[in-house]
């Protein structure tokens, strides 16, 4: 006991020593000043907290930023795909294939879905896509933000929070929050052009883009980004053996034209400030569906002689638009008041294709009708400092409205030729009964307190109260405390409860085609859930998936240089949402005759429809470290090097709906789901980025491990193993405003593990489909590109 | 000895508690904010230099002050030690030789700004705008770089000569230019 007591002793005695206050900076203030205005401070961060900016390495949440320099240095043109080279956890396969997922892949975070991340634009709620994804993708049964919407050189800086904060911002922030910072007030005006292909010789990338700021009186601007940008399709298929050994399928990243525009305003006056931000982007895009061989039952030859490759060309334009004013009252309570307006429209055209339904007379594309997401959020914040302390609140009114609009008819017409294959090959359009338009109204209230219990101690508590017109109230809470024991050393927690609504698209989505048995018509497909086929076969009102968080961690600062960081996490998520099997008396095998009855009864040959089906825990250790040196003659050297290991394990199962009579299990999880949901992701994720800088040029390199993961083949569970990849970019400063930049991704020329041998005609090694749709890192291999900038 | 187990974490607690909160990234930005001041003070002439000790003055609530009173304890700036008080109004300022400005309101900022012109003091703020509402020295951070503003005229107003050095490194307004 005397021991303990001496050891805890000298622990104070020792914690005292360590806490006294820090040593002057007497190493900044003898720096000569041309030296001091070159030291930068660390990281800021907006979001996790309402008490304005704040150091991301002070939060008592873990929070990552991403500057634009970083972003930047990994040679990629979309934001989506420069964060999966950055950010550990950021999962952002490139699937092939999949309908309208080729065209707006999703990301993910820590191994969940795409909507279980929520994404901000300086702090205001994007909407997600109108693409439900349906196909084998990871991400399926979800929808999700599209990230590259937004123009890179419109952006600072991208802050991720690696917390639950439902209960802060709302549903969907499960994984975590993305926060794109848009580019305020103090750029450069730039101009950039870039040029690039991978080794193989497509995937040619075209990109011209401009930042122009406007400075306004009172630090205000106007800043307006436009961005043209063309990405060449890939294709990593192999040849077709049934095909005389013809390469006839497209597997690769889409052919994709971007017209990307952005703007981030300002303008003070007084103690008040309008602000604006927003982007609009349209994209035009190609990519295959499965080909269609000159024998096939789908074709006909005297239209395809040698068979068709069916394109699936989507059209999409996303429109984000926030008009608000904010301001400082006498009291020194801050307000401020936003609408932010968001619509995503997925257009779907099929081009090369043909309904094999109608005969010689089909035309060759189609209009296949449209998904369509309209988002309106109107928001009100109040927040004051006492103190140390600050107390935040707000209301928040959201409209949502979720369409789908039918294609021309010969998209989706079963005709008098064929009694299997109605609609247009490739992407069946949308039939007159499938329309949807739903609407969802949300009020909620929320506080938020920043509370310094002592000098060491902050707490920081949250609560928000919501209610959705389609499934009623929720409340939630979240508790963060962090404390810093000794000068170098921040301890942080954080408990948390979230949720995160139903989509409407979840709710709604109705997709349905029509086979012929005999005389009868059949229709078959996804039904939403208010659908009177899919409500007498179980289905109710989608509850919101709702969660639970635990996160301990600890930074460590010894000096300015360095950082380092852990972070434990837990995450349990019940009622996930997810799509049923096909429910067919010929698929479920012990289908209730009571639901064949219900299918028969609706001529209906089988129906999946969404529903809440299980419970998840996720757990795993984030590590960071960051050190940047400055080094004489204006050179500086940064290091940053990050490893995420996330695991999902499915917990609970719900019960299956009775008048089915099966499991849960057998509805839902067959070994594709259950593989897809927990292992279908790499289970660990290594970082190490690095630049060295001078006033003549710069030199980064970007290291990541991807870790391994799995899909099934039929019902087999198939491994891909672990890969890295390594970008190189070189940065001439040609003079102060104009930079040559050359580079690679992938230098290495890394390619994801193949699905090895196989007895199927399609996929498989040297087969036309030999990777899965779940590789981290795309297909593509090496690549290399040629950039100019200029500053202005 | 569970008494003295007892009184040990009861102890350590205390300290725990109570001792300053030594090191913080946040503290590191105020840091290089002291850093700043005494640093662009050193290239300002006022026109009389008849007082013994540099003064400055936190107006508004700010922790800039308690880091400027823990940074130059120990330090001269143009040769004389230095003190740093706070007032909570324009009343309070008096003639100190640097006045920094953290009130939330422009109102409150331009009062304070006409007093400094008035009594020959230099003002430096991190507040948006504040160069173009006469204030002589702002502070802002963009993408965790330092940008210096300096109100040229605002300084001349005030009857105070800034150096070459200092104006090599900032954006000069002159007129009133954004």
């Amino acid at each position: 006991m005397k021991r303990l007591l001496s050891l805890l002793s000298l622990w104070a005695a020792c914690t005292a020593a360590l806490a006294d206050p820090p040593g002057p900076r007497n190493d900044w203030y003898e720096l000569p000043l041309d030296e001091l205005v070159r030291v930068q401070i660390p990281p800021q961060a907006d979001v996790g907290s309402r008490d304005g900016a704040h150091s991301a390495l002070d939060a008592t949440v873990p929070i990552d930023v991403y500057t634009a320099e970083q972003l930047l240095s990994v040679g990629q043109n979309g934001l989506a795909q420069a964060l999966a080279a950055l950010v550990p956890g950021f999962n952002y396969p490139r699937p092939s294939i999949a309908d309208g997922t080729d065209h707006a892949p999703p990301f993910t975070l820590r191994s969940l879905n795409p909507d279980q991340v929520l994404v901000l634009v300086n702090g205001k709620r994007l909407h997600q896509s109108a693409l439900l994804h349906t196909n084998g993708t990871i991400g399926r049964g979800s929808s999700g933000a599209d990230l590259n919407t937004i123009p890179l050189l419109a952006v600072e800086r991208v802050e991720v929070l690696r917390d639950g904060a439902a209960a802060q911002y709302g549903s969907d922030a499960i994984a975590g929050i993305i926060n794109i910072v848009l580019k305020g007030y103090g750029h450069a005006s730039q101009a950039q052009a870039g040029w690039g292909r991978t080794t193989a010789g497509d995937g040619l990338q075209r990109q011209v883009s401009l930042f122009h700021t406007t400075p306004l009186a009172g630090d205000g601007f106007i800043n307006l980004t436009a961005e043209l940008r063309g990405q060449g399709s890939t294709n990593r298929a192999g040849p077709d053996a049934l095909d005389g050994g013809r390469i006839n399928t497209h597997f690769g990243d889409a052919d994709t034209q971007d017209l990307l525009l952005a703007w981030n305003a300002e303008v003070p006056r007084g103690d008040t400030s309008l602000y604006a931000h927003g982007h609009f982007n349209r994209r035009n895009s190609s990519a295959g569906a499965f080909f269609r061989r000159a024998d096939d039952e789908r074709n006909l030859p005297q239209i395809y002689p040698q068979g068709f490759l069916p394109r699936i060309e989507p059209r999409i334009t996303d429109l984000s638009a926030t008009l608000g004013a904010k301001g400082t009252w006498d009291s020194g309570t801050r307000w401020n008041v936003a609408y932010t307006g968001g619509f995503n429209d997925f257009h779907f055209y099929v081009a090369n294709s043909l309904n094999r339904s109608l005969g010689a007379d089909s035309p060759t594309a189609f209009d296949s009708g449209a998904t369509s997401l309209a988002q309106h959020t109107l928001s009100a914040d109040l927040s004051r400092d006492f103190g140390p302390h600050t107390l935040s609140g707000g209301y928040e009114y959201r409209v949502e409205n979720y369409r789908i609009r039918q294609g021309e008819p010969a998209s989706y017409q079963l005709g008098p030729g064929s009694a299997w294959y109605p609609g247009a090959q490739g992407f069946g359009g949308f039939a007159p009964e499938n329309e949807v338009n739903a609407w969802r109204r949300s009020h909620a209230l929320y506080l938020d307190l920043k509370y310094a219990l002592a000098p060491r101690w902050v707490l920081n508590a949250a609560t928000r109260a919501e209610h959705y017109s389609d499934f009623g109230s929720t409340l939630n809470g979240k508790l963060a405390l962090g404390f810093r024991p000794v000068a170098h050393w921040l301890l942080r927690t954080s408990v948390s409860s979230g949720f995160r609504a139903p989509s409407l698209a979840q709710s709604h989505f109705t997709s349905t085609a029509m086979v012929r048995d005999g005389d009868t018509i059949l229709q078959y497909g996804n039904y939403g859930v208010d659908h009177p086929v899919a409500r007498a076969l179980g289905a109710t009102d989608l509850k919101p998936e709702s969660s639970r968080h635990f996160t301990l961690g600890a930074v460590w600062q010894p000096t300015q240089r360095l950082t380092a960081s852990v972070d434990g996490f837990l995450t349990d998520i019940r009622d996930r949402i997810m799509a049923t099997g096909y429910i067919a008396g010929w698929n479920l095998a012990q289908l209730s005759p009571q639901a064949q009855a219900i299918l028969q009864q609706h001529q209906v040959d089988g129906a999946t429809y969404f529903t809440n089906a299980v419970g998840t825990r996720t757990r795993g250790v984030d590590l960071r470290l960051d050190y940047k040196q400055e080094l004489p003659q204006g050179r500086r050297w940064h290091l940053s090097a990050a490893f995420q290991r996330a695991a999902t394990r499915i917990t609970s199962v719900n019960r299956a709906p009775s008048v089915l009579g099966v499991d849960m299990t057998d509805l839902i999880l067959d070994p594709y789901t259950r593989v897809t949901m927990e292992s279908g992701q790499p289970s660990t994720a290594l970082k190490l980025w690095t630049q060295y800088s001078t006033p003549g040029y710069d030199l980064a390199f970007n290291l990541n491990r991807f870790g391994s993961y799995a899909s099934t083949y039929g019902s087999t569970p198939v491994t891909f193993g672990a890969r890295w990849t390594l970008d190189v970019q070189f940065a001439y400063h040609w003079d102060k405003n104009t930079t040559l930049t050359v580079g690679g991704t992938n230098v290495l020329n890394a390619r994801p593990a193949q699905w090895g041998a196989t007895d199927d005609d399609l996929t498989g090694s040297g087969k036309p489909i030999p990777y899965s749709q779940y590789a981290p890192f795309g297909y593509n291999g090496a690549a290399y590109y040629l950039r100019l900038g200029v500053r202005f | 000895m569970r008494r003295g187990l007892i009184a040990a974490g009861l102890w350590l607690c205390s300290v725990m508690w109570h001792a300053p909160l030594a090191h913080a990234s946040d503290a590191e930005l105020l840091q290089l904010k002291a850093v700043y001041l005494g640093r662009f003070a050193s290239y300002v002439q006022w026109p009389q230099q008849e007082r013994t000790v540099f003064d400055i003055a936190v107006i508004g609530a700010h922790p800039l002050g308690e880091q400027l009173a823990g940074f130059y304890a120990d330090k001269r700036i143009q040769g004389k030690p230095v003190r740093v008080r706070a007032a909570a109004n324009v009343q309070d300022i008096g003639t100190p030789d640097v006045l920094f400005v953290a009130l939330p309101t422009v109102a409150a900022r331009q009062a304070a700004i006409a007093h400094a012109q008035d009594h020959g003091i230099l003002t430096i703020s991190d507040s948006k705008g504040f160069a173009e509402l006469g204030g002589i020295i702002q502070i802002t951070f963009v993408e965790q770089n330092v940008q210096i503003k300096i109100n040229y005229d605002a300084a001349v107003k005030t009857g105070l000569h800034i150096g070459a050095p200092l104006l090599s490194i900032a954006t000069v307004l002159r007129g009133s230019q954004p």
